[in-house]
């Protein structure tokens, strides 16, 4: 236990002071971009990791925040920071009214049903006008400031206000595996008949795991909106987001606190340097690497893989 | 074990040194270039750094040709300096333009970017453009948002969506006047994404300046595993003339799908994209004739501006592939972004914008059916560009319109199906 | 009207062709419990394999089938022994994201042999429409539909039929049960994944005849077989092939009479209606 806080820190550490080491825009961007997918594969692996309730869904929170934000900004002026809670509430509606109907779904069911709800979202989103359909939402550039949610000469205050959330996913996962919440999630994953038998509300408390994982998912795309200026709906409702969430928690080890984090640290650089480097043949190579990565982890440590294993496989 | 570790160390540093050298009135103008090297549009982001390499090669060097900087070996006004291609890839993803292009200034040193296809991408990466405040040349987006944002450093060659979609109505009113037949009312069809949604927005609004009706509109979702209902929906409109707009594969779906539910319009008008790809009349073959559509270039022009031809020639000759409207505007945007440096005569950024702002460039100065390129000073589009109509015959395009470029007269109406 | 009967003749056509695609997911998950989220690639495989018949060989496409189902078969029994057998008895999640590994593999494969180019084989044999009382059928889309209600009713009749067949149903019975009487569960997982995705390599040779290729055409279709399969019930064929056909009519006719734009989200719709209402489908195991 010491050990690891010690290696906590010292991870810490090394992450706050890394910009001073690295002044150029690129690995500050990778590092950012790293610590964005560890915070949303965070809050995947608390439904999907914790809750065994695997979801290929959750880019609807990531596109709902993104723009909640981008739209209260554009037409209303508001603060993107205000936009952000927006955003989270919003967030928390759509859990709540997508997972009380779904958490009745047995397990495949229930993935399809995410993947179908992530796909409808998507298609509304490319067709409702008062959003930019289809051509998206230009963020408007506007002075650089805190309250702006903006910076133009630097990354700097991009990378802190990442690493904060980083930090606060962190919190959150720590404080979920500790508490009460945390507890009832492994009961009803290792064994659902008994955990009911005992009196757990199943739904309710599958219910709490998706709206953090929500709220955690939906400051991303808030984040993303404020960050790239330019969001439209492939890049922030597409399917491959939810995919890479998942894959990046299995890789780094479900239910484990650290699992989504080392899983972002291995598979965002991998990623991001096969483009770099591996020229016009790039783009199959690095998706045949890591989906060989994710059938080896899936295959020879399928006990393993989330500690504990639910009886009967379903 | 340690000495090869300080050699290594020491070459690392020579080469860093070499690398990120950088140049002020160097030998060299590093100018860097985002375009989709790989993932879904990379057969066309690889043609596009095609053409920029071309024009860089014969500012470098010699050639006798009537374009800026093309009799001179460099630039001249900066001593001769050579132009140095750095490339990105942006993988049709916004956020990778946008670090592509933060990469390519900020650690590659480059003077300019010229980029970068897909329009949600140039929104991002000239937006990192105009964060440094360097000059970003834009010769193929054409979403007509870009040049709507008061960008400072942000300039555009092409001719954008709207212009395009007046090219439909001038070239309906020419038909009907040189023909003598009726061009009304137009249904439009078009996919879902930001092009097809960019263009049904101008149709409709050039529909009512140029006094046509618009019969109806089927928005589709891209990439649908069938079209029947949607072309149902379509001829229920009984237009004469159908304006759409679609990616390749849902070009070559629909007109297969108007071959089986016999649909025969008197024009079927696409809007450059799936309809001028060469798998289009590849997979189509005959049933590809006579479809219309709206195009930036077409090697035919050649017959009326030989220079065209002579360049066509040399890019084939280098890559075994035709030239199209995508390495030609690409060319172009390079052409003119070198034309405004040497009138700079330095590689300060302020000053190379000033000289964008300046350029005046006439048409018989370059390879594309424009008037010339001058920038509006406002919102930096040049005003002097426009498109051209090109019409399928023998299974090859052939420029229709305008009239004074035209290498062969349009066939109208569209045969009906069974009379070919 | 004449409107209306020719949407509903296409809805069944393409309907058809869904059910095809998805009877072998249902049979997978029928025998042995496991969705095959990579279904989808293996149609995508199949149209390659044809247009490259084609384009390199000059075959057609209709004559290629036989050959491509075949090779399809083979493809389906060596991912079982490569991948699926070591997690027959893993749970859920491990299935779940192999075969998802296998989605994602397959499509960066096919980026990195054939680039993203959109293919399509130019002048089939098939091609051209009949034109019966008003109404147009396409010719290849015909074919397609016809050879998959045969090749529906092939799987039918295999299964209740004959003795391998009714093996196979046995072992999704009740696993120990067929065990007991002597049948090898082994091959018989094998056999159900060749069967399947042969099933897919006969939809992806009829497909290749009017529509085209590109390594994610694999998406769209496993997405709808999906949810035919979940609307049909997982398991049961005859309810693939009932469910097959309705959404085929559903997306063509919320085209049609609402707009092309949401179709998908009305087929989407559908599903979450109906798996919320009826959580086991049409005709699945409850």
């Amino acid at each position: 236990m010491k050990k690891g806080l010690c290696l906590f820190f010292i991870f810490a550490a090394l992450l706050i002071v890394f910009p001073f080491f690295f002044h150029k825009p690129f690995p500050r961007h990778l590092l950012i971009m790293i610590m964005m997918y560890a915070v949303m594969s965070i809050g995947w692996n608390i439904i999907g990791g914790y809750g065994g309730q695997v979801t290929f869904g959750n880019a609807a929170f990531f596109g709902v925040g993104a723009y909640a934000s981008a739209v209260l900004l554009t037409k209303a002026g508001l603060s993107p920071w205000a936009g952000m809670a927006a955003g989270c509430v919003s967030s928390v509606l759509l859990a709540v009214i997508v997972g009380y109907p779904c958490f009745r779904l047995k397990g495949h069911y229930f993935a399809i049903a995410t993947i179908a709800v992530g796909e409808i979202m998507m298609g509304l989103f490319m067709v409702w006008d008062f959003v930019g359909a289809a051509v998206g939402i230009y963020l408007p550039i506007l002075p650089q400031s805190f309250r702006n949610f903006e910076f133009h000469a630097t990354k700097l205050p991009y990378y802190y206000i990442m690493l904060a959330m980083f930090f606060f996913a962190l919190g959150v996962a720590f404080i979920v595996e500790r508490s009460r919440l945390g507890y009832y999630l492994r009961a009803i994953k290792d064994d659902p008949d008994g955990a009911r038998s005992v009196g757990i509300n199943i739904r309710r408390y599958k219910l709490y795991a998706f709206c953090l994982s929500a709220v955690l998912t939906s400051m991303c795309g808030t984040f993303y909106a404020q960050y790239v200026l330019y969001i439209d709906p492939p890049s922030t409702f597409g399917l491959m987001i939810s995919i890479d969430l998942c894959i990046i928690s299995l890789i780094g080890g479900l239910g484990k606190l650290f699992g989504p984090v080392i899983g972002s640290f291995v598979f965002i650089p991998l990623v991001e340097l096969t483009r770099v480097y591996l020229g016009s043949e790039g783009q199959g190579i690095d998706l045949m690497l890591y989906s060989l990565l994710m059938i080896a982890v899936a295959i020879l440590r399928p006990q393993g893989l989330s500690g504990l294993f639910a009886r009967g496989g379903r | 074990m340690r000495k090869a570790v300080a050699c290594f160390c020491f070459f690392s540093l020579v080469f860093y040194l070499g690398v990120f050298h950088a140049d002020a009135a160097g030998k060299e103008i590093r100018i860097g270039v985002i375009y989709p090297l790989t993932g879904p549009a990379a057969s066309t982001g690889q043609v596009l750094l095609e053409g920029v390499k071309l024009a860089a090669d014969i500012i470098n060097n010699k050639y006798n040709l009537n374009m800026p900087l093309a009799k001179t070996e460099g630039l001249p006004n900066l001593g001769g300096a050579k132009i140095v291609i750095v490339s990105g890839d942006h993988q049709a993803k916004p956020d990778v333009g946008m670090a592509e292009a933060e990469r390519l200034i900020t650690q590659e040193k480059v003077v300019a970017l010229i980029g970068a296809y897909h329009s949600g991408v140039t929104a991002t990466a000239s937006q990192a453009a105009e964060r440094y405040g360097i000059p970003f040349v834009n010769g193929d987006s054409t979403s007509p948002t870009l040049t709507e944002r008061g960008f400072q450093w942000f300039f555009r060659t092409t001719p954008n969506d709207q212009l395009f979609a007046e090219n439909f109505f001038q070239f309906l009113n020419d038909v009907k006047k040189r023909k003598r037949v009726e061009t009304d009312p137009v249904a439009l069809f078009n996919e879902n994404t930001l092009f097809g949604a960019d263009t049904t927005k101008y149709v409709e609004k050039f529909a009512k300046q140029y006094g046509y009706q618009v019969a109806g509109l089927v928005s589709y979702p891209a990439k649908s595993t069938q079209l029947t209902s949607e072309i149902q929906r379509l001829k229920g409109f009984n237009a004469r003339v159908v304006l759409q707009t679609s990616y390749v594969a849902d070009a070559i779906l629909s007109v297969k799908t108007f071959r089986e539910l016999n649909f025969a319009p008197d024009a079927v008008l696409g809007n450059d994209a799936g309809h001028i790809d060469p798998e289009f009349v590849k997979s189509l073959g005959r049933d590809a004739n006579y479809i219309l559509s709206r195009e930036v270039w077409a090697l035919d022009l050649g017959a009326k501006k030989p220079m065209l031809k002579t360049v066509a020639e040399m890019f084939e000759k280098r890559t075994g592939k035709p030239m199209d409207g995508s390495s030609s505007r690409a060319f172009t945007a390079m052409i003119v972004l070198a034309d405004a440096i040497n009138r700079a005569g330095s590689t300060d950024p302020a000053k190379i914008r000033n000289a964008l702002l300046e350029t005046n460039l006439k048409a018989d100065q370059l390879i594309m059916p424009w008037d010339g390129v001058r920038f509006d000073p406002k919102t930096h589009q040049n005003v002097l560009g426009k498109g051209i109509i090109v019409q399928v015959q023998g299974e090859k395009y052939y420029t229709v319109w305008p009239f004074d470029l035209a290498t062969k007269d349009v066939v109208w109406p569209f045969p009906k199906w069974d009379k070919r | 009207m004449e409107g209306f009967v020719q949407t509903v003749v296409s809805g069944l056509l393409i309907g058809f062709l869904y059910a095809l695609i998805a009877v072998g997911l249902t049979m997978i998950f029928g025998v042995m419990d496991i969705v095959n989220f990579a279904h989808g690639e293996y149609l995508m495989l199949a149209m390659y394999l044809a247009y490259w018949s084609f384009a390199l060989l000059g075959i057609d496409p209709l004559y290629s089938l036989p050959a491509v189902t075949l090779a399809l078969f083979v493809l389906g029994t060596a991912t079982y022994y490569l991948f699926i057998r070591r997690i027959i008895n893993a749970p859920m999640l491990s299935q779940i994201f192999v075969t998802f590994g296998l989605l994602i593999f397959l499509r960066g494969l096919a980026q990195f042999l054939w680039k993203a180019d959109y293919r399509a084989v130019p002048h089939c044999l098939l091609s051209g429409s009949l034109r019966v009382s008003g109404v147009y059928i396409g010719v290849p889309e015909l074919v397609a539909a016809a050879g998959a209600v045969v090749c529906n009713g092939l799987i039918f009749l295999f299964l209740k039929r004959t003795r391998t067949g009714m093996a196979l149903e046995a072992v999704a019975e009740d696993k120990e049960a067929a065990r007991l009487m002597g049948i090898n569960s082994d091959r018989m997982f094998a056999l159900a994944w060749g069967i399947g995705i042969a099933s897919v390599g006969v939809a992806g040779a009829l497909l290749a005849n009017f529509y085209y290729v590109f390594p994610e055409v694999g998406g769209n279709f496993g997405l709808i077989a999906f949810v035919v399969v979940a609307l049909g019930g997982f398991g049961s064929v005859v309810g693939a092939f009932i469910a097959g056909v309705v959404v085929g009519l559903v997306e063509v006719m919320s085209g049609y009479l609402l707009a092309p734009s949401i179709k998908f989200v009305v087929v989407l719709g559908l599903y979450l209606v109906i798996v919320l209402a009826r959580p086991q489908g049409l005709l699945g195991k409850a």
